[in-house]
């Protein structure tokens, strides 16, 4: 039986955006916490930390996952992308620029976890439709309710067409 | 952060796992009793807010309880199987579709399909859970392993109240036996306010057809209605006829004459859930026959 954490801090080993990394962290910390305090990304946002906004949302080895619904000890020495993980070299992916495009977020707390949603959508099918779409993002809420601009941004990244690549798609 | 102190561990077989479940955590904590972490949707949140304080969470993940296969009679799903395995299972489409079409329109979104479990949605035993109706309706055998051995029941029996499993103290839940309903049509139709809202009532229905079309058997549950899956016997309405629209509509009747102790929160009065019960249980049953019929054109085909 592994040694008790009760009361204990824990030496956390998590592969954060590529790079191997050990923080030290409570034991009763959520993943959520332990990445915001622990390794000091803050891309996923703390918002209901009852699984019901998304907004924590990153990919634990691969999948997406909602970050409060984690105990961190529980991940000992797992592959975790947040947001500061998505942009290379500073260039924003596809589904960045056509949120950016599309003026898809006000306030920008939904938007780590909506870009998380939109792409593992994209990666399952496509060319989805406005059903799709809206279905894959059920699990994020957008207080500025600006799922109009959202559903925009993630429908023009279709097919893997980039935004900027559209007649007409230049900044408004 | 969980504002207890709690000992975690997750051992690496069954038997680990319940051996810690039944033995006392370390001095240090303060919290009373073990408690099982599963997918954690529900007891990390539970726990966050101080609703739930175990001494001792024992983890699941590496007990090898994952998955669904398919066997002879039909199929075997691990208590940590999670909406993305059934999803992904030709098994679940083959033997039980209706498991297929719960776990498509689960709520919470994409995220919470390879992160929530059926065992743990089941043990959690929440009214408004697709899961626990699903299960009933496809008459599935659950099984759970404690210090005294294992025992299989039928899985309505689970369900002893509302947030309230059958469990016994420091038993584990590790899965079901879902028998094939390969060949009967099936239906799941599922009321709620919105896309990311919980389900107000669903209803999962089974029809299988003989020859000529004769219903030959029926099965219908009716979930988030009562505080626990209500199946409703609607033979008399169906079996032996031809069904058309007027005995569906007479089943749905039977349906919402059922519901006399309706479910009741603040997602919708049960006054509401007992008028929908009816026009629900007609969708999923339309559903079903449906699906039925197809499946014999196949056969025939």
């Amino acid at each position: 039986m592994s040694d008790p954490t009760t009361t204990s801090t824990v030496d956390l080993t998590l592969t954060v955006n590529g790079e191997r990394r050990t923080a030290a962290v409570d034991g009763r910390a959520l993943l959520l916490d332990a990445l915001r305090d622990g390794f000091g990304v803050t891309g996923p946002k703390s918002g209901c930390r009852t699984g019901d906004c998304g907004a924590c949302t990153v990919r634990v080895e691969g999948l997406i996952a909602k970050s409060c619904l984690r105990l961190a000890v529980a991940e000992q020495g797992a592959q975790v992308q947040t947001l500061e993980g998505l942009a290379t070299d500073g260039a924003l992916t596809p589904l960045q620029s056509a949120f950016w495009e599309n003026n898809a977020f006000q306030c920008g707390y939904c938007l780590s976890g909506m870009l998380f949603a939109a792409e593992d959508l994209l990666e399952r099918v496509p060319s989805p439709t406005e059903g799709q779409i809206r279905e894959a993002i059920s699990g994020n809420l957008c207080r500025c309710t600006g799922y109009d601009a959202i559903v925009d941004a993630i429908a023009s990244c279709a097919g893997g067409e980039r935004p900027n690549d559209r007649p007409g798609g230049a900044p408004a | 952060m969980i504002p207890h102190r709690f000992d975690y561990v997750a051992p690496d077989s069954l038997a680990g796992c319940i051996e810690a479940l039944n033995t006392a955590a370390p001095a240090g904590g303060d919290g009373e009793d073990a408690r099982v972490l599963a997918g954690g949707t529900w007891v990390l949140p539970e726990m966050s807010r101080a609703e739930s304080r175990p001494a001792r969470l024992v983890d699941l993940r590496r007990a090898g309880l994952g998955g669904v296969t398919g066997t002879g009679s039909g199929l075997s799903v691990g208590a940590m199987c999670t909406y993305a395995e059934l999803l992904a299972s030709p098994d679940v489409l083959r033997h039980a579709p209706l498991l297929h079409t719960m776990a498509e329109g689960i709520t919470g979104g994409w995220a919470l399909r390879s992160q929530a479990t059926v065992g743990g949605s089941a043990v959690s035993a929440r009214p408004q859970s697709d899961v626990p109706g699903a299960l009933v309706a496809c008459g599935a055998v659950a099984r759970a392993v404690g210090p005294e051995g294992e025992r299989r029941f039928p899985v309505a029996e689970l369900f002893a109240a509302a947030m309230h499993s059958s469990l016994l103290p420091g038993e584990v839940l590790t899965g079901f036996d879902v028998p094939s309903t390969a060949g009967a049509g099936s239906g799941y139709v599922k009321l709620k306010r919105g896309g990311s809202s919980w389900p107000i009532a669903t209803a999962a229905a089974l029809v299988r057809l003989g020859d000529e079309g004769v219903c030959r058997q029926v099965s219908l549950v009716l979930g988030a209605v009562t505080a626990t899956p209500l199946r409703v016997d609607v033979d008399a309405a169906l079996v032996g006829t031809t069904p058309g629209d007027d005995g569906v509509r007479e089943a749905a009747h039977l349906a919402g004459a059922a519901v006399d102790e309706p479910w009741d929160d603040l997602l919708a009065p049960g006054s509401y859930r007992a008028a929908v019960a009816a026009p629900i249980a007609r969708r999923a049953l339309t559903m079903a026959l449906v699906a039925a019929r197809t499946t014999i054109q196949e056969t025939r085909a």
